[in-house]
């Protein structure tokens, strides 16, 4: 089947039913999108699909077919990095980095919809992204960044 | 009840030629209130069931989990929290992780071929009783300005509701079967709509009148 990841269309050779996870992980080798749960529990798999987040543990392969896939790998480049990546590295977020591809693809979809969030929207918002070393007042904090970087306003 | 379905069939294809048989409604009062009233008892059966009610849920907008695989009733994990939208659009978009394809895994997320999102809040059922249920279901205002035959019409073209008895995995499928649930509305439907408290109203009327 073809699949487009990161605007570089791939033809591959797996079952319909395969995991996008693993299509992205051991098919084609990009590794920042991590595996934690395998059951939608703890968004360390986040990409996006046309745009928007998706957890590519539950998305088959076959269900990608056809559509845009980003990875953290395509988000931004290391020179012109997308603002919340900018957004990340002001704040020094990441602690072990295990979550952070999964928080930061969360973010970038989330601030389509809402372009300067309270904080009690970034916490619906992120709730289900998890982070074992607990790096979420430095997430919140990044996401308004990112919110005021993306308005244009800093 | 063969009856039942093949009209409820017709009325869905009815843009379809359909060659062969005429089917009729059934004349009325041949179904019985009585009997409406059981068909009523085991539509509630299916809409309280937790793959129907989990997502019919009030305006706080928190779907439930409930049911054999949770054990105890709770809000969905992860503060998740469908907004106004119904659908997640304010913070996390249900099809985040309700894809096109059912889980398997156990504790995994069911999805469909079809956004997966809450039901509007005028049909919000959680918690509620069979009576309060009913009373919602035959209100125009509040069904989506459905009569019956468009609420039986409505199952079977949304695959979010055929998932119900399919959810995947080892979820407990709603009571009956699809085909079943649109004969219960259509006798229901065909009965005169009863609700469990109509008798109680037609009583107190009497009382109030003598
Ligand atoms: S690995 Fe996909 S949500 Fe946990
Ligand atoms: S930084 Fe370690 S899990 Fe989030």
């Amino acid at each position: 089947m073809q699949i487009t990841v990161n605007g570089v269309q791939h033809e591959i050779d797996v079952e319909d039913d395969m995991p996008l996870l693993w299509v992205l992980r051991d098919e084609l080798k990009l590794t920042g999108t991590k595996y934690g749960c395998g059951i939608a529990q703890c968004g360390v798999c986040t990409v996006h699909m046309d745009g928007l987040a998706v957890r590519a543990c539950q998305l088959r392969a076959g269900d990608a077919q056809g559509r845009q896939i980003t990875t953290i790998e395509g988000l931004g480049t290391p020179e012109a990095l997308h603002a919340v990546q900018d957004a990340w590295i002001e704040h020094q977020v990441a602690q072990c980095g295990y979550c952070q591809s999964g928080q930061i693809m969360s973010v970038a979809s989330f601030l389509k919809f809402k372009p300067n969030p309270t904080d009690e929207e970034i916490d619906f918002a992120l709730s289900s992204n998890l982070c074992r070393c607990g790096t979420y007042p430095r997430i919140r904090e990044a996401v308004k960044t990112a919110a005021a970087k993306l308005r244009g306003e800093v | 009840m063969k009856t039942l379905m093949k009209y409820v069939l017709l009325t869905q294809l009815c843009t379809v030629a359909v060659a062969g048989q005429a089917l009729k409604k059934p004349d009325d009062g041949s179904i019985s209130i009585e009997q409406g009233l059981k068909s009523w008892a085991k539509i509630y059966d299916v809409v309280s069931h937790p793959r129907c009610v989990n997502c019919h849920v009030g305006s706080d907008n928190y779907p439930m989990w409930s049911g054999p695989s949770y054990g105890k009733t709770r809000r969905h994990g992860m503060n998740i929290n469908a907004g106004n939208s119904r659908m997640g659009v304010e913070s996390v978009m249900c099809s985040t992780c309700h894809t096109a394809t059912t889980s398997e895994a156990a504790h995994g997320a069911p999805g469909v071929k079809a956004s997966w999102r809450l039901a509007p809040v005028a049909a919000a059922w959680f918690g509620k009783s069979s009576d309060e249920i009913c009373q919602q279901l035959r209100d125009p205002n509040r069904n989506g300005n459905r009569s019956f035959e468009d609420v039986a019409a409505h199952l079977n073209h949304d695959v979010i509701l055929h998932w119900a008895w399919q959810p995947g995995g080892k979820r407990e499928p709603a009571p009956y079967s699809l085909d079943e649930h649109v004969n219960d509305i259509m006798s229901w439907g065909w009965a005169g709509v009863p609700c469990p408290s109509d008798s109680d109203e037609a009583l107190t009327e009497d009382i109030t009148n003598e």
